[in-house]
């Protein structure tokens, strides 16, 4: 019994740090219409950085936070300019292709410049593991679940109460009239995207503070895409609960499936509860149903 | 487009014809010779070189139908090729079937499952279905992991001796390069055939606007599962011929970066053309060639030499990557647009149009 809570509840907390990821995705998505497939490699590299001012430069833990977050911003910033910039108003293919593109660019250069070998990112809060009852909990999972409800309780409010967040929810809703009503388009976007980078940054920090890793980590981009997908690509609130679902059932995969299947299921489980759910509904969840014209 | 000065049909299968003119013959033929005759005198490297390539070209072909001309964007095709690859495979060692018959089932085999996401295609659009298609690599992995050991190996896949036709036995890379050959231009005529027809056209309506297809009486459903079913028969086919090819079948073989990496021909070469799948393929796989020969030495160069063997790894990706951006931004269109301006000015030379 007290295995099936402890997965329920680690499964829960992983199911918020992947919604904390997928938040990029949406804030993108909703400004952009782009959905950036690169979002792992992003958290990858912020996460590079981050190790870069704290280990090689040897700067104390608040300045290299501070400085991970401030590069993470510009690459944010420079991958609208430079890559997106050129493409609005192309059709679907290319903006897919283009996420695509980066997320390969993305992973041959941080290869590139760090290597292939384990670097130890160093540990921003304690590692001892929670223990409630007989239960077990990964500190920085529980901090970052924390962070993610509040991120996303921030963001709500942002999005639908702050001039900005509004003219981005307007930017959301059709690129053509808000620019019509005068609203800045192209700020909206970049905007969009800063916040994306410096989201990849912080899930960066609560996932990986104290361990090691690799450029593979990348993956965790692709394992966010479901929670994403589930709360529909421009719900903000929907993405705690598509989190919570889909971490839990995680959990419970890991604990009744993996006996059977000798392990992997959670890698594959979220993505058949994606696919079930997108035919019943398909623009997730919590998405937009737009109308289609002719 | 435009023919050269002083062709034109007089008869409607004249003007159907898809070889019009006597030096298309000749090239084709010329082409075709060349093709077939090409290990009697390369060397064993290229004709390597040649056999990937020509696997390669059936798959790119199929997701050019798939998402080129009906406009599905797929990024699981190296799972429905792995499907081809373990269904031939498993056909071969438990039922010893002769390949004519394996091989077009694995391409059946991979279409069933292919077609599973064209019927989803038809409610889930846009960017959900090409995420829901990267779900397929995950399925798939996980299936041909997990499933009894009886059937796929597990982890350990495959091995399949060489396989053979009315005893012509294809034990080296130079005797199959003739099965491979042989089955890529059937592929490659059976494509170019197929879109030239109804359902081509209804493929290219459903790309273009889906909804208005749908209006004018075309079967949306049917057109969509349908690209599906081919675009993955093809990555089966060329499944299939790749495990006879390496004659070793794992699911390690089949990553989403293949996928990326067949998308990314598809954008070279130029969408919603076959020719243009051709050209991708070749010019991508030349430049994979390079880069494999060049990444030792790179590998000297004492700025990056920490990178150590990850180097032609890591460079092969920001190559594949740096191209992907680079077409998208810049010639959308890809090479074979490219090559039909030039060959349009050769036609109409001297004339400026």
């Amino acid at each position: 019994m007290a295995s099936l809570i402890s997965h329920i509840i680690s499964g829960a907390l992983v199911g918020l740090l992947y919604a904390l990821i997928a938040m990029g995705f949406v804030i993108i998505y909703r400004s952009a219409k782009v959905f950036n497939l690169a979002q792992g490699e992003v958290v990858v590299v912020g996460a590079f950085l981050l190790w870069t001012f704290a280990q090689p430069l040897g700067l104390p833990m608040w300045l290299s936070l501070v400085l991970a977050f401030l590069a993470s911003l510009i690459l944010g910033l420079l991958i609208e300019r430079i890559i997106l910039r050129p493409l609005v108003g192309e059709e679907l293919f290319a903006l897919v292709m283009v996420t695509i593109g980066l997320m390969v660019f993305l992973r041959g250069l941080s290869l590139v410049l760090w290597g292939a070998e384990v670097h130890f990112i160093p540990p921003i809060f304690s590692m001892k593991g929670v223990k409630i009852g007989p239960i077990m909990l990964d500190r920085g999972l529980l901090i970052g679940a924390g962070m993610t409800v509040l991120v996303a309780l921030f963001f709500s409010w942002f999005f639908n109460k702050t001039r900005l967040g509004l003219e981005m929810t307007a930017v959301a809703e059709d690129h053509q009239i808000a620019l019509s009503l005068g609203l800045k388009v192209k700020r909206s976007i970049a905007v969009a995207w800063a916040i994306s980078g410096v989201l990849c940054t912080l899930a960066a920090l609560i996932f990986l503070s104290g361990k090691g890793m690799t450029f593979l980590v990348a993956d965790i981009g692709l394992a966010a895409l479901p929670v994403a997908l589930l709360a529909g690509l421009e719900s903000i609130g929907g993405l705690i609960l598509a989190g919570l679902l889909i971490g839990i059932s995680i959990g419970l995969a890991e604990h009744f499936l993996d006996p059977l299947f000798q392990g992997g299921v959670a890698a594959v489980f979220p993505f058949i509860i994606m696919i079930i759910v997108l035919l019943i509904r398909p623009s997730g969840l919590f998405g937009w149903r737009t109308i289609e014209r002719i | 487009m435009t023919l050269p000065a002083g062709v034109y049909a007089q008869t409607y299968d004249e003007d159907q014809a898809l070889i019009r003119t006597t030096p298309q013959w000749v090239w084709l033929i010329a082409f075709l010779i060349f093709l077939f005759a090409l290990p009697l005198f390369g060397g064993g490297r290229i004709v390597g070189i040649m056999n990937v390539i020509g696997i390669t070209v059936i798959a790119v072909v199929g997701l050019q139908i798939n998402a080129g001309y009906a406009g599905q964007i797929n990024i699981g095709q190296s799972a429905f090729m792995g499907v081809g690859a373990y269904a031939a495979g498993a056909l071969t060692l438990h039922f010893n079937l002769p390949i004519w018959i394996t091989i077009p089932m694995a391409g059946v085999a991979a279409a069933l499952f292919g077609s599973v996401f064209g019927v989803a295609a038809v409610r889930i659009k846009g960017f959900y279905l090409a995420l829901t298609t990267i779900a397929a690599q995950f399925v798939f992995s996980f299936a041909m992991i997990k499933l009894p050991k009886a059937w796929f190996g597990q982890a350990e896949g495959l091995r399949l001796n060489p396989v053979s036709i009315f005893g012509f036995e294809f034990d080296t890379d130079k005797r199959i390069y003739y099965l491979i050959m042989v089955i890529a231009v059937i592929m490659i005529y059976g494509a170019w055939g197929l879109i030239r027809s109804r359902t081509g056209r209804a493929l290219v309506a459903v790309r273009d606007n889906d909804n208005a297809a749908e209006i004018i009486g075309i079967d949306v459903f049917l057109y969509k599962s349908l690209s599906f079913f081919i675009g993955a028969f093809y990555a089966g086919v060329a499944g299939a011929l790749w495990g006879y090819y390496v004659r070793y079948i794992q699911a390690d073989q089949f990553t989403l970066w293949l996928s990326v990496w067949y998308l990314g021909m598809l954008i070279v070469g130029g969408m919603g053309s076959i020719l243009g799948a051709i050209i991708g393929t070749v010019v991508i796989r030349i430049l994979q060639e390079m880069i494999t020969f060049l990444g030792p030495q790179l590998a000297d160069i004492e700025l990056i030499a920490g990178v150590g063997g990850e180097i032609i790894f890591a460079s092969m990706n920001m190559l594949l990557g740096g191209i992907i951006i680079l077409f998208v931004i810049f010639e959308p269109r890809g090479l074979v647009h490219r090559w039909n301006i030039i060959k349009e000015s050769f036609r109409i030379w001297p004339f400026p149009h």
